[in-house]
């Protein structure tokens, strides 16, 4: 593939066949569609084909390029869309700029670009968003509170604008700022993850809840399990046993998320009808 | 509002959650912004959003990454707060059927998934036969699957839903109700079990302790563990971005660095 090569693409006079309004039509089009027609075999392929058939077209207006053109697009493609903005504004420009001859560089920058968008993507809008928007949000919300829920509705207009910001950065500066930026990628999921997993060493303490009533009596004394034993050694000491025991479960394949959660359901119905697990009391 | 009213925005609402969720997300699915708008809809913010901060809490941590199939919560809040605005069932009652609802439907999302698998292959074969507004035309039935996977289980919950709910409320003993909110409390490990296997936690269970200790023993609020979690990360990004450099200068006296985008097919995955 030696003229992969010489894709690099420096717009030095950039001639535009698409206007911003017919581009950002695109994004947004890859926006709505998402992965509502995800499959498991080229997953978001299709979603790329919908969304930009139409700035396609105007780029390919001869038929033959255009079908291979959406061919290649048909092909495997998954990524965080909240991140695949920019793979896909860079390919646009590749496309626009060098049209049906920059096929391979396209897919290749797909095909290597979506790894590392997917590690750090997942990390943000999947893992570190809704743990920590989500324990505050929820938090309020138990008080019938809604405060948080409005603002993640504004968290959300913001993640809205900057995907086509994110889009348009990849679109203007193309593929160099991109593929350097995917090495730089990696340092920053680990960074994210650091961040995330202590927030998960909070969640551990505060959000699971396993509260024992049990009580001991020793003659005239009475003893309860929860503060006299458990909280002494130290405290959460329950969510944190249960905490590692879901965690080696879900190590194992046999264990779906699913079938945990009603493990847990029938642990907890048991624990209430014995009487050794019971509803903490609020502090 | 009158009730039929409720009933179809409700409906809805649970139809669009999910397109906007995998989509645009301007509303999204998490548990306290549907339960917000399911609130609103039933005229008890209160009530509704004390069974979304529930099932919020529940969900942290579960994501469907890499197209895996989680839990409906979204589906389970608007369930909730649907059934509770009109049996005033408490709070267990709206936890107890909301999620088996949640479960279930999920299992549709699987056989959804499927059957967009022939879409692409039909939306491919219309590319190819050059009947472009066939093949984007074709791609809206995934969309329409989506909307239909919960179209179908809240139009049943609106019909025979509350006369149901109300039947078993009566017959429902304490410890079952007792046993659902204490796995209320319980079931938010799930995600953070999920969480964990998603984050090198080996590498960093140094950082794991520092986030327990911090609420555990000295109760800080999780805004203020986030920050000490991003001075954290800080950290660790300028370590890896420094020992990178230092990497590079090795190399460059060596070989040339190899990654450039050519021959950049299959590299990962």
């Amino acid at each position: 593939m030696s003229d992969v090569q010489a894709q690099t693409p420096q717009p030095t006079e950039p001639q535009h066949k698409l206007t911003k309004k017919e581009r950002h039509s695109a994004i947004l089009r890859y926006m709505f569609m998402g992965v509502n027609n995800f499959n498991y075999e080229t997953q978001q392929g299709p979603s790329v084909v919908w969304s930009f058939s139409k700035v396609l077209r105007k780029i390919y207006p001869n038929d033959d390029d255009y079908v291979a053109s959406l061919d290649n697009h048909f092909k495997y493609f998954n990524t965080t869309t909240a991140m695949a903005g920019m793979i896909l504004g860079a390919t646009l420009a590749m496309e626009e700029h060098d049209g049906i001859k920059s096929k391979d560089a396209v897919q290749a920058l797909k095909t290597s670009l979506m790894g590392p968008f997917a590690g750090v993507g997942d990390t943000i809008i999947w893992i570190l968003l809704p743990t920590i928007m989500g324990s505050i949000a929820g938090y309020m919300a138990l008080q019938g509170n809604p405060l948080g829920a409005i603002i993640w509705l504004f968290v959300d207009m913001l993640l809205f604008w900057a995907r086509i910001k994110l889009f348009d950065i990849g679109y203007d500066s193309g593929v160099k700022l991109v593929t350097t930026m995917a090495n730089q990628l990696s340092a920053f999921t680990e960074a994210a993850s650091v961040m995330g997993i202590t927030v998960v060493g909070t969640l551990i303490a505060t959000v699971v809840k396993v509260y024992t009533p049990l009580q001991f009596q020793f003659g005239k004394v009475k003893l309860a399990m929860q503060t006299g034993v458990l909280d002494k050694i130290m405290p959460a000491l329950l969510p944190a046993l249960v905490a590692w025991m879901v965690y080696k479960l879900l190590g194992s394949k046999k264990w779906t998320p699913n079938r945990v959660i009603v493990l847990i359901l029938v642990i907890a119905l048991v624990g209430s009808f014995f009487g050794i697990l019971g509803v903490q009391p609020a502090k | 509002m009158p009730y039929i009213l409720q009933d179809i925005l409700i409906i809805i609402l649970a139809s669009y959650a999910t397109i906007d969720n995998q989509g645009i997300t301007i509303m999204n699915y998490w548990p306290v912004t549907v339960g917000l708008f399911a609130g609103l809809i039933m005229g008890d913010l209160p009530t509704a959003m004390t069974i979304a901060g529930t099932f919020q809490l529940m969900s942290l941590g579960v994501a469907g990454l890499g197209g895996a199939s989680v839990p409906d919560y979204g589906l389970a809040t608007i369930v909730g707060v649907y059934l509770s605005a009109r049996t005033g069932a408490g709070l267990g009652t709206a936890v107890a059927v909301g999620l088996p609802v949640g479960l279930l439907t999920i299992q549709l999302d699987v056989l959804i998934k499927i059957a967009n698998n022939f879409i692409a292959h039909r939306a491919q074969a219309y590319a190819h036969a050059k009947e472009f507004n066939k093949m984007r035309l074709v791609n809206w039935i995934g969309p329409l699957f989506f909307a239909l996977k919960n179209f179908i289980p809240m139009i049943l919950i609106v019909t025979v839903g509350p006369s149901a709910i109300s039947a078993l409320l009566k017959v429902i003993p304490a410890w079952l109700t007792n046993g659902l909110t204490i796995a209320g409390s319980m079931l938010p490990v799930v995600g953070i079990g999920m969480l964990m296997h998603y984050m090198p936690l080996k590498k960093y269970i140094w950082v794991l302790m520092i986030g327990f200790v911090m609420s555990a023993y000295l109760n800080v609020p999780i805004l203020g563990v986030a920050i000490i979690g991003l001075a954290l990360a800080i950290y660790t990004y300028q370590n890896l971005i420094n020992a990178s450099k230092k990497n590079a200068v090795a190399t460059a006296n060596g070989a040339d660095a190899t990654d450039t985008d050519e021959e950049g097919d299959d590299y990962d995955e």
